[in-house]
């Protein structure tokens, strides 16, 4: 029997929670479940509104190409997509310690990187087909042209507001510049250089279906253009639907990693 | 470790150029002071009368106008990877990084001088622990109260076992019990190691509760007086009080040094 007490004791909310853990709330699935039952109503009537069938394919269809999905085209991609952030991030950094340290290449640099920054991807893609001849090469050359000036924009910036305090204690302990970068400026700007990395990896994750789409024969950008020239709705929407999710689990991953990283400011 | 080394200040003269104005500003004007190794000298005077600029170029961050520093026939400024390990600082406020836990703060300075792992590791938590904060080594600095995070930066400055000690009105953001205490373990553990220390402060009382010796700056560091606590005591402390005070009203910094 169960006493009043032990009744009390546990909330009754608690094991709903405890069933609930790790799902999204319950409004996103709503909204969901919503869009994809408007969806397969859509699917039923396009015929009857003039619209082919293939544009607007059901669930089902869906559901059967998504059990196509190729995992070494997925790996092909994230494999891209992650070389091309470290790349990236190393050189954004280099860039904007460059800068920080001396206010004459600063001068120099910035134009440079803000030129970067406005230059549409589309453009960068072109200039890759016409300069290089390695696919590889081409991809990761128009990720990294389009994801290093983030960085470098953002540390440079998160460099500059690092506690004027601090700067002054550090250096009255005469450090190395090593080790006044390593143990006060990487430190400080971990914060800001993980919501880059969050910037980036979306970006990334967009331009390199777009890079893709020219000239490699791997990859999911490759497989999205195959879909296209099939005229296969369905396999489009598989294949989106496995970047969105690996976006949101790259995502997840840089989450987790910034809880552990950053837990002294809990 | 025991200083052997005095300070010499000779002819020390720091105009800034203010960068909106363009006027200059003589923050120090033809100071000369000698501080002998171990002495434990108070620098009193009014916001902005040079005594944080005297601070900056005794750590070595900035460069005199005209003038010199030495300690054993080196400079701070010029020579500065000579000092490493052989000066710390305690500021007004702790300065301490917030991504570092209490311990692994005091363990900063160690790791730069180059000290093997076990022994930062050993000789931290000995100093956390003569601060009386063994039980809060792995707190992270938004965890402890203000006097506690003070304690870890004097703990991390006196870590190194430095010959000079600098402290920049380093208890005067606390309140009063706390740092009275603080003053009490500072002075202590400054005496036990034979450490030079220089509090430098604009309260004529905790100049006289840490000084062995007290030195009043007027305007541009202009040296009004330069009194030994034992002097203090052969003399009639209340004249003596009030002529110090009453330089110190009546030789009110300029308001443009108030920013230094």
């Amino acid at each position: 029997m169960v006493t009043e007490d032990a009744r009390l004791a546990t909330p009754p909310e608690a094991p709903r929670r405890w069933l609930t853990a790790g799902l999204p709330p319950r409004e996103t699935i709503i909204s969901l479940v919503g869009v994809a039952v408007l969806w397969q109503i859509m699917s039923y009537l396009a015929p009857a509104l003039g619209i082919p069938a293939f544009a607007i394919p059901g669930l089902g269809r869906i559901a059967e190409s998504l059990t196509k999905i190729t995992a070494y085209d997925v790996m092909v991609t994230l494999g891209r997509v992650l070389l091309s952030l470290v790349v990236s991030f190393v050189i954004g950094l280099a860039v904007a310690v460059l800068m920080y340290r001396s206010d004459s290449v600063e001068k120099y640099l910035r134009p440079l990187v803000r030129i970067l920054m406005a230059v549409p991807v589309v453009s960068w893609i072109l200039f890759a087909v016409l300069w290089f001849r390695g696919v590889e090469f081409r991809i990761v050359f128009v990720l990294v042209v389009v994801c290093a000036p983030v960085f470098t924009v953002d540390a440079l910036d998160n460099m500059r507001e690092v506690s004027r305090d601090l700067k002054q204690m550090m250096r009255s302990f005469r450090p190395t510049p090593l080790q006044f970068f390593g143990k006060l400026m990487l430190p400080a700007i971990a914060p800001g250089l993980i919501t880059s990395w969050k910037i980036a990896l979306s970006l990334a994750i967009r331009v390199v279906t777009i890079a893709e789409l020219v000239g490699a024969v791997t990859g999911i950008g490759h497989q999205l253009s195959v879909a296209q020239e099939l005229f296969s709705v369905a396999d489009v929407f598989a294949w989106t639907l496995v970047l969105v999710v690996l976006l949101f689990a790259l995502e997840g991953l840089l989450v987790g990693l910034e809880t552990r990283m950053l837990r002294w400011r809990a | 470790m025991t200083a052997t080394a005095p300070i010499e200040i000779a002819q020390l003269r720091k105009v800034f150029r203010q960068t909106t104005s363009g006027q200059s500003v003589v923050a120090i004007n033809d100071l000369t002071l000698r501080i002998e190794p171990g002495q434990l000298v108070a620098i009193v005077g009014q916001t902005g009368c040079g005594k944080s600029t005297l601070f900056d170029l005794l750590i070595g961050l900035e460069h005199p106008t005209a003038g010199r520093i030495t300690i054993g026939g080196k400079t701070p400024y010029d020579d500065f990877n000579d000092f490493r390990g052989r000066i710390a600082t305690i500021f007004q406020q702790d300065r301490l990084f917030p991504w570092r836990s209490a311990l692994d703060n005091v363990k900063l300075p160690l790791e730069l001088i180059g000290l093997a792992e076990d022994e930062q590791q050993q000789r931290a938590m000995t100093w956390l622990t003569r601060l009386g904060l063994a039980a809060f080594a792995h707190s992270y600095p938004r965890e402890l109260s203000g006097g506690m995070r003070q304690r870890v930066a004097i703990a991390r400055a006196f870590a190194v076992q430095p010959e000079i000690l600098l402290a920049d009105e380093s208890f005067s953001a606390l309140d009063e019990v706390t740092a009275h205490d603080l003053r009490t373990t500072f002075v202590g553990l400054a005496k036990e190691f034979g450490s030079t220390a220089i509090l430098i402060t604009h309260q004529l009382e905790e100049a006289m509760a840490v000084g062995d010796r007290i030195v009043v700056f007027g305007k541009s560091a202009t040296l009004l007086a330069d009194v030994t606590m034992a002097d203090w005591d052969r003399t009639d402390h209340p004249q003596l009080r009030a002529a110090i005070q009453g330089t110190l009203q009546n030789n009110a910094p300029d308001p443009r040094l108030s920013d230094r």
